[in-house]
């Protein structure tokens, strides 16, 4: 076995596929320890410029290497799961014992998990090895990981830029080669938009298909758990450790499917649709444009038939979604009052005044923004202006997609208008809100989409990622069409920077 | 202040009843795996769901789906197949989520209703009953011989989970006020509750009182809750308003708290009745407000003025999808449903030959019924069960009730008396060994103790005496004794038999057969 100092000098890890590992561990170039040594050995200096992490794991992912190393030499690695070996981080929404998870919240900052969420303690039993937890946006809101109490995640491509958001840690960390694999989740675009930002595959399965149990809820009805990854294999395969029914979470649903399987099938046959009002939406960047046209060339080229569909409603969903994500991030963020855990403001001699004196506090300006504006929208009077109109949007949009899958087995969409914008390039919220314009809709369709990066845009030469929306429950659609175009456009790469070791320079 | 009595002359209550029963037969938590026990140490029984710890999602509790639904089927709801959960805003340290889940506009249960059965002192309380003539119907009642029928009207009955226990420390009596902090046990948080809506058709507190009653009954032959007003798993408020006689419209309410006792139900809405007629006499105003009733300064205070109505911000719960039950699950928790305490009257009634009334008291305890059910079998046997049913009945409702209402808390099951017990007793009355008045004796020694029947007749040499000659020769000395009052009964005053009856069984020191003894007593005065 190699020692710690060596395995240092491998390859990073972080850089490497989910079989490429694991062909080093089976072969015995390294052990489970060395790859969680070396890992976390690199994080510190390739990590300081791109501030993905907020913390990591030591113990945790020790222990589980020595648990992999004792499987291993014990002839039983292949029992130990489809993630056996690979280092993982997590979006600092979900739960993992022992660990503290913050949201990027001054609320929550000395906040230390007493149970694990379902979707990290899968990915465990998988045999992933836990690395840390990682940077987002305050709760989840935003789309630059600017909003993070604890700083921004800078974008391994420019540092310059931001990763997007809400997941940019998540984003950044894979992009910048520290772990393979990491998990996020998308409420409005959270893992599709800095996917796409920081060209990487970032999947939002359909609603149901992951559990939400543990990861801390923003939109309880749009919130879906997803991987990011390099490769679109690596997804699939963590896709199969996450995906299916939880007891602890009664909205999630039976997935008896390999999302591996059907990866070499290309495309030849499917019918791919193309939303013509989104390819001429207002603010779309022409590199955008360009790629996404591209894209479905190769994809016509490869045997597939591209079909326009029309999403009428889809411009609506905009509307819908800051009516329904405020309404119930208003209620989701209740429970963060002070009183048993959380930040304290000190000194107030009535509960109501240590309420309001912690919450104004601890929640960072959009949090506050949103809380307030829930609370607005379902108070008396204005509930029936406001709330009830957006589910009938829901169920329009919904019907939309219905309507669209009768003739395609999947879409190609961009994913955000443009590549990723400087610090503080964007100020105004409702600006900032239009990251989303192309990725809302399908949370609030409920139906899986995922960011497939195609190269770098022309203009900006920054990343760029297609949209691909598969049919609710037909997630491995996306899959297929996303691994002809990897065909095409090769294995994402690490950030040309952090590959080359020179992120912090 | 008047008495209820008067201000009835003048105003009419309506009162409406909210009924919060936590379904303590079940298991588990309404949307979590932990142990439902009360008096467990505090925060023993607890997990992320229940704590409300971030990330943390509710999984509802099937089986008080069941529960929910069987206590809409017994009391005459509609079971709505589609209906669903929803979020009740509102931040206080003992929910901690800061919102109770609970439903909406639609509830599991809708549209039942409750017939009572007021009569004896319960039905006095109602305004000039006498007007009616039984079988004759004014509003939801309708007059009876022994008093009335009145049809309560249940809105509706929902589903929620309970809050945790605050215990507020360094304030008198555990109160908020002057307290230094406060505790919070989450034990009770999540539990599985119902809460039952009354439509404001009640008109006095012995009617609201018995609703409990009779809805209490019920909870316990269901067996979904252990309905302890005491411990809080059975608890009520009252909303109450008063209007003038004759009126229609509906005066300001005021929210009735802290009546966990079938009394303290009675009483709190018999005080705050005639507090609000006092105000209202006087010129004042009643405010719209949450009010607790004090049992022992005997009189209502002000817990909450409400001057607008709470918006509570509620919305369909994102976590919770909506329920469609099946006809076939309806129907299998239909066939679930035992004999209701009406449905035992009636077969009591009807296969015992007892009255309405008797019967119906019966069954007020299911204890109670359980036994008179023993002892009708041990006596099926015998072949004297019908015979013995009556009297049987009268020593349950009247005698052992007042004992098990005296001793608080006591089943009838935990006493020294046994059905057996109680046939050799009533056995002796049939055969003249002892009189009604003696075996009423002998009842209480049973009880306090612990010996036969048969023993305590023995010990104590009591017996019947039936032998005429020597009743007649009593019913003789009694008269002589008194002829002036023999000169008043044969003007008329035939109340007074009562007075002789009496005078001859003291006489016997409680021996006599009274039935000889009203013979003999009959023959001579009117002869």
């Amino acid at each position: 076995m190699t020692s710690a100092a060596n395995a240092a000098q491998l390859a990073p890890f972080g850089q490497m596929s989910v079989k490429q590992i694991q062909h080093g561990l089976r072969t015995k170039e390294f052990s489970a320890v060395d790859v969680a040594r070396a890992t976390l050995a690199r994080i510190p200096e390739a990590d300081e410029q791109v501030h993905a992490f907020l913390e990591t794991t030591e113990q945790l992912a020790l222990d589980a290497a020595a648990r992999i190393d004792d499987a291993v030499a014990e002839g039983r690695m292949n029992e130990m799961g489809p993630l056996v070996g690979v280092p993982i981080a997590f979006k600092d929404n979900m739960n993992l014992t022992g660990t503290r998870t913050t949201c990027s919240s001054k609320m929550l900052e000395n906040y230390v998990s007493p149970y694990t969420a379902t979707c990290v303690e899968r990915t465990l039993r998988a045999g992933g090895i836990p690395i840390g937890k990682l940077n987002m946006d305050e709760f989840a809101f935003g789309s630059s990981t600017e909003t993070s109490a604890f700083g921004p995640t800078r974008n391994p491509w420019d540092l310059g830029r931001v990763p997007g958001g809400s997941s940019g840690g998540s984003a950044a960390a894979v992009a910048a080669g520290l772990v393979p694999i990491t998990l996020g989740s998308d409420t409005g675009g959270s893992i599709r938009q800095p996917a796409s930002f920081c060209g990487v595959v970032g999947i939002k399965p359909t609603y149901g298909v992951v559990s939400r149990y543990g990861v801390v809820a923003f939109g309880s009805s749009l919130d879906q758990v997803g991987p990011f990854a390099r490769s679109v294999e690596d997804a699939a395969i963590t896709m199969n450790a996450i995906a299916g029914r939880d007891e602890l979470d009664c909205t999630s649903q039976e997935v008896t499917v390999d999302f591996t399987a059907n990866l070499a099938e290309d495309v030849a046959g499917m019918r791919i649709g193309i939303v013509p009002a989104f390819m001429e939406a207002e603010g779309l960047t022409p590199e955008v444009k360009a790629k996404v046209e591209e894209a479905a060339a190769k994809l016509e080229a490869r045997g597939a038939q591209l079909v326009e569909v029309e999403l009428p409603n889809a411009k609506a969903a905009m509307s819908a979604y800051y009516v329904l994500g405020p309404c119930e991030a208003f209620s989701n963020l209740a429970r963060f009052d002070s009183v048993r855990y959380g930040y304290c403001d000190p000194g107030h001699k009535d509960l109501g005044a240590q309420y309001e004196a912690s919450r104004a506090i601890g929640f960072g300006d959009e949090a506050r923004r949103r809380i307030m504006l829930g609370s607005y929208l379902l108070s008396a009077g204005v509930y029936d202006t406001y709330y009830y109109p957006a589910q009938q949007v829901r169920t329009l949009i919904t019907q939309d997609y219905l309507r669209a899958y009768e003739k395609v087995d999947c879409i190609l969409t961009p994913v955000s208008p443009r590549t990723a914008f400087e610090f503080g390039e964007i100020a105004d919220p409702t600006s900032m809100y239009l990251s989303d314009m192309f990725t809302i809709s399908i949370n609030i369709a409920g139906n899986g989409g995922m960011s497939m990066p195609v190269g770098l845009g022309a203009d900006t030469g920054l990343p760029v990622g297609v949209q691909l929306i598969a049919p609710a429950f037909h997630d491995s659609n996306m899959l297929r069409v996303a691994a002809a175009l990897e065909v095409e456009y090769g294995v994402a790469p690490v950030a040309p920077a952090s590959a080359s070791g020179k992120a912090g320079e | 202040m008047k008495t209820l009595e008067e201000v009835f002359e003048t105003w009419e209550a309506v009162i409406g009843l909210e009924v919060h029963a936590e379904l303590t037969t079940l298991q588990t938590k309404m949307f979590c795996g932990c142990k439902l026990e009360f008096g467990a140490a505090p925060n023993t029984h607890t997990c992320p769901v229940c704590l409300g710890l971030p990330g943390a999602l509710p999984v509802p509790n099937r089986a008080a789906i069941e529960s929910i639904c069987l206590a809409g089927l017994a009391t005459n709801c509609e079971i709505q197949k589609h209906s669903m959960f929803y979020r009740k805003n509102y931040m206080y340290p003992d929910m901690a989520k800061n919102f109770q889940t609970t439903q909406g506009p639609v509830a599991f249960c809708m549209h039942g209703h409750l017939d009572l059965d007021v009569d004896g002192a319960a039905a006095k309380e109602r305004y000039r009953l006498d007007d009616l003539k039984p079988g004759e119907q004014e509003g939801n009642i309708t007059r009876t011989d022994e008093g009335y029928v009145a049809h309560v009207g249940i809105e509706r009955i929902h589903m929620e989970e309970d809050a945790g226990k605050m215990v507020h420390i360094g304030g008198g009596e555990g109160r908020i006020a002057g307290a230094t902090h406060s505790l919070v046990d989450y034990n009770r948080a999540g539990t599985p509750l119902i809460e039952l809506v009354t439509l404001p058709d009640l008109r006095t507190p012995e009617e609201a009182r018995l609703f409990m009653q009779k809805l209490r009954q019920i909870y316990l032959a269901i067996g979904i809750s252990d309905c302890s007003m005491e411990e809080g798993s059975l608890r009520c408020d009252g909303n109450v308003s008063l209007r003038k006689r004759g009126a229609t419209g509906l005066g300001t309410k005021t929210e009735l708290k802290n009546m966990n006792s079938f009394k303290n139900l009675h009483d709190g809405l018999a005080y705050e009745i005639c507090r609000q007629a006092e105000v209202l006499e006087e010129g004042g105003v009643i405010y719209q407000e949450t009010r607790h009733w004090d049992p022992s300064a005997k009189r209502t205070i002000v817990m909450r003025v409400k001057e607008t109505a709470d918006d509570y911000r509620l919305f369909p719960e994102p976590d919770l999808a909506p329920y469609d039950l099946s006809d076939e699950f309806i129907a299998s928790v239909r066939a679930k449903l035992p004999e209701l305490p009406d449905q035992k009257a009636q077969r009591f009634a009807q296969s015992y030959g007892l009255s309405a009334y008797d019967a119906r008291h019966l069954v007020e305890h299911r204890a109670t019924a359980a036994f008179f059910e023993g002892c009708m079998d041990d006596a099926a046997q015998a072949g004297d069960g019908e015979k013995l049913a009556k009297p049987i009945a009268n020593l349950l409702i009247n005698d052992v009730t007042a004992y098990l209402n005296e001793n608080e808390g006591i089943q009838l099951d935990a006493t020294p008396l046994t059905p057996e017990r109680m046939l050799a007793l009533v056995r002796a009355v049939a055969e003249d060994a002892i009189s009604n008045k003696q075996a009423k004796e002998v009842l209480a020694v049973v009880l306090a103790e612990d010996k036969d029947p048969e023993v305590i007749i023995e010990e104590r040499g009591m017996k019947q005496v039936s032998d005429t000659g020597a009743i007649e020769a009593v019913v003789d000395a009694v008269l002589a004794e008194n002829p002036d009052k023999v000169e008043q009964y044969r003007g008329g005053k035939t109340g007074l038999m009562g007075f002789f009856v009496g005078q001859c069984m003291k006489a016997m020191q409680g021996q006599g057969n009274p039935k000889v003894i009203n013979e003999l007593l009959g023959q001579k005065l009117e002869g």
